[in-house]
């Protein structure tokens, strides 16, 4: 050891009283840099609660908790994340892949407190000294992780499409599928939304896969006829879509479609292979359309011995006879009918109840009688003229086409109407050579028909008169009918009330035509219920009140469909029909087995 | 830089040069060649700062993507040198020899990558994770989200909601429409 080494140690002492060479802390404020991963903030308004954060979350560090004043609804799951800081290592990942952009990182990073759970936090939900805050961290320029790009679907071209009724969508192929699969974050909030709650992730995680047998399986638990929903599906799943909420929702739809186009019936019945035991009871169904069809399906999958009767000539009801054949091709819709008769369903058509079978045979030699006869008849216009020779019903004129009736509509044709039976039959009535013109009593937004189906009947050269309210019918020369209306206001009724149309005094107009369709409506007809039948049914505004499992007020008869639900669409017939199986389970062996 | 290309081809076999910046280009070369092109970049093309060696996990290839980042102080060129090695041997030569630092990087491979420096110092000494019981985390077939809910216990009070299962016991619960 040096003399230095022992004496050093007091040179420090000589500047014991001098003035510092270090400065007081100038940086008082320490700012994270422009893109730093501090403390998470959300937007309580903007975040649905699709649980995509905690799902990549690769430490586990966030839950998904319900929060007070947020409502569970079907586009939001009323959850928000709760972050554990404890366990978060600042990737952002969260943030990356947050669906509506509501998650996102302050640059606030210091904070000092002794109780550790006060470091599991509501991001966005309580007040913390970050709330508000600038946002830091963004996924850097030209990267993403959601796709928010739809994969385009091939379809026939407009001007191809009109000169006949082939099936317009085309349908994905394998790659076109498993891509548009691969969208999908699988947070699972359409299922709420799905009438009959479908388990979509998983059918598109199937898909993903390349497992169709597996799909196949999924899509027979809850829907036993996806070649069906998966063309003419009013679809509100997509509507609900977190990933629709900042690009295109997954279609859905078509990726059913995809999957049940994979297989022939015979596979169907060889994935779902059933193995019940004949139990002995006996079910009659009056109607094949959608909800009979699912009724009868579910029914025969754990034992009953079912038979549908059926009016008309084949099953299908208003899929069949009621959408024109380029959206739901008439060889598809029997893939679905023939692969639920092959589970030995027995369907008898050409019934007419009342006439050719009595009601009261089939209630007493049955053990239940499930209900779904459907809407058959078309709303009155209630003008003068409308019984007029050239004014059909629109479900008449699709009837009539699916039965290879072709009606001689003339050169021009106006639809009075804004739902899909207008659209349906406006197209088919362009495909028929007529120039068509669709006439609306409320705005294009208003209209109840799905929006695919006004931009499609657009592209297929219908016109479109919106406020325009028909006020009377009469005959003109040369056979023409005169079509009398009045242009509307919108007035408006207050929060929450849909506005409604009043004429405009003075603002009259007329169009000389040769065929008016009316699609405004249907309603149901129970002239086959007889008297002491019909009586101790209750009914609400023409609709047969069930409990939740499509019982009515008497315990035998069940009912579902369009007789029943306010939708009157084919994915609500078919959940009705899922669920009256199950009721009437209960009812017969006191117990479900329905799955 | 095309006349350093232009030399380098004439003694190496190099492929997918890519100059992604006016300063920024990147190169591929085999295995076998990557040390004696890198040794003579530093020694020759006065590439003398070695920036960083890292990797990237091709698991879909059975490869390993290596990268030697170098700098130019004269021209401030970097150059990035990629090399592929087999995922299932994962070695390489080491470059301690040229910069002491590289030692260090090797070793962080070692245990984030299992990729082998044979003969780099410390090669085999942990880095960072002491007492590391499983495959190397950096590898793609690691699966971090397994790793932490088996290994880190959830704090006591945490409870999660699934959403789908949470909208159905509020919106439809059994049997509701």
């Amino acid at each position: 050891m040096s003399l230095k080494d022992i004496l050093s140690p007091f040179y420090v002492w000589k500047r014991a009283f001098e003035k510092p060479y270090t400065t007081a802390n100038p940086l008082t404020d320490r700012p994270g840099a422009p893109r730093y991963r501090g403390f998470h903030d959300n937007d309580m308004e903007k975040c649905i609660g699709c649980g995509t954060c905690a799902d990549i979350c690769q430490n586990a560090a966030i839950d998904m908790v319900p929060v007070e004043g947020i409502q569970t609804s079907k586009e939001d799951s009323g959850l928000r994340p709760k972050i554990d800081y404890g366990r978060c290592c600042w990737c952002a990942l969260c943030v990356d892949i947050c669906t509506t952009n509501s998650l996102n990182m302050t640059r606030e990073y210091t904070w000092v407190d002794t109780d550790p759970d006060k470091f599991r936090i509501l991001a966005g939900a309580q007040e913390n000294f970050w709330t508000g805050k600038e946002t830091g961290y963004k996924l850097g320029e030209g990267y993403k992780l959601l796709d928010h790009d739809r994969i385009t679907m091939p379809m026939v071209d407009p001007k191809e499409g009109i000169k006949s009724f082939i099936e317009l969508v085309k349908g994905y192929s394998k790659e076109q599928a498993i891509k548009e699969a691969d969208r999908c974050v699988q947070c699972g909030l359409c299922i709420a939304t799905c009438p009959a709650h479908m388990d979509i992730p998983n059918y598109i995680k199937a898909i993903r896969e390349d497992n169709i047998p597996e799909a196949v399986r999924i899509l027979y638990e809850t829907n036993p006829m996806s070649a069906t929903c998966g063309r003419i599906c009013t679809h509100r799943c997509e509507e609900v879509c977190s990933i629709g909420v900042n690009g295109d929702p997954i279609a859905i739809r078509w990726l059913k479609r995809y999957i049940i186009d994979q297989v022939d019936r015979k596979e169907i019945a060889k994935i779902l292979r059933n193995e019940f035991k004949p139990n002995g009871k006996k079910v009659a169904v009056i109607g094949a359309g959608p909800a009979g069809l699912s009724a009868a399906y579910y029914l025969t999958t754990v034992g009953y011995s079912v038979t549908i009767f059926e009016t008309n000539e084949k099953a299908g009801g208003m899929v069949r006879y009621g959408i024109p054949e380029y959206r739901m091709p008439y060889e598809q819709l029997d893939k679905d009918i023939d692969a639920i008769l092959d589970m030995g369903v027995e369907l008898k058509t050409g019934v007419e109840i009342g006439v050719t079978e009595s009601f009261d045979d089939i209630y007493k030699n049955y053990d239940a009688v499930f209900l779904s006869v459907g809407l058959q008849d078309s709303y009155s216009l209630s003008i003068t003229g409308e019984h007029l020779p050239g004014v059909i019903p629109g479900i008449q004129l699709l009837d009539d086409v699916t039965k290879g009736q072709i009606p001689d509509l003339g050169k021009k044709v106006i639809v009075i109407g804004g739902g899909n039976t207008a659209m349906d039959a406006a197209r088919t009535a362009r495909r028929l050579a007529a120039n068509v013109t669709i006439l609306y009593r409320r705005r294009e937004e208003d209209m109840p028909a799905d929006q695919e189906e006004i931009e499609e009947a657009k592209r297929e050269g219908v016109k479109f008169i919106t406020r325009a309210i028909p006020v009377h019918i009469d005959l003109g020369e040369n056979k023409k009918i005169i079509l009398h209306w009045n242009k509307a206001e919108m007035l408006d009724q207050g929060p929450g009330k849909r506005p409604k149309p009043v004429l405009i005094v003075g603002e009259a107009y007329t169009e000389a035509v040769d065929t008016v369709i009316s699609a405004i409506g249907q309603s149901p007809i129970y002239k086959l219920l007889p008297e002491e039948i019909g009586s101790q049914i209750k009914f609400k505004r023409e609709k047969v009140i069930t409990d939740k499992y499509g019982q009515t007020s008497l315990p035998k008869i069940f009912a579902g469909g369009d007789i029943v639900n306010d939708i009157a669409d084919a994915i609500s017939a078919i959940a009705d029909g899922h669920r009256a199986a199950q009721g009437i389970d209960l009812y017969l062996s006191k117990q479900v087995k329905v799955k | 830089m095309k006349e350093i290309i232009q030399r380098l081809k004439q003694q190496f076999t190099i492929s997918n040069v890519n100059q992604q910046r006016v300063d920024l280009t990147f190169l591929s070369v085999k295995k076998e060649q990557a040390v004696s092109l890198i040794s003579y970049l530093r020694d020759f093309e006065k590439f003398s700062h070695l920036v960083f060696l890292t990797a990237v996990d091709r698991v879909e290839d059975i490869q390993f993507q290596l990268t030697y980042m170098l700098h130019n102080y004269n021209t401030h060129q970097d150059l990035g040198i990629r090399v592929l090695i087999d995922r299932e041997k994962a070695e390489m030569a080491s470059i301690h020899h040229l910069w002491k630092q590289a030692g260090t990087y090797q070793r962080e491979l070692k245990e984030m990558f299992g990729i082998d420096f044979p003969g780099s110092p410390r090669v085999d000494e942990s880095f960072i994770l002491e007492g590391w019981d499983n495959i190397p985390p950096m590898r793609r077939d690691f699966d971090t989200k397994k790793y932490s809910e088996e290994t880190y216990f959830p704090r006591p009070g945490r409870e999660s909601h699934d959403p789908e299962s949470y909208m159905k016991s509020k919106l439809y619960p059994e049997g509701d429409a």
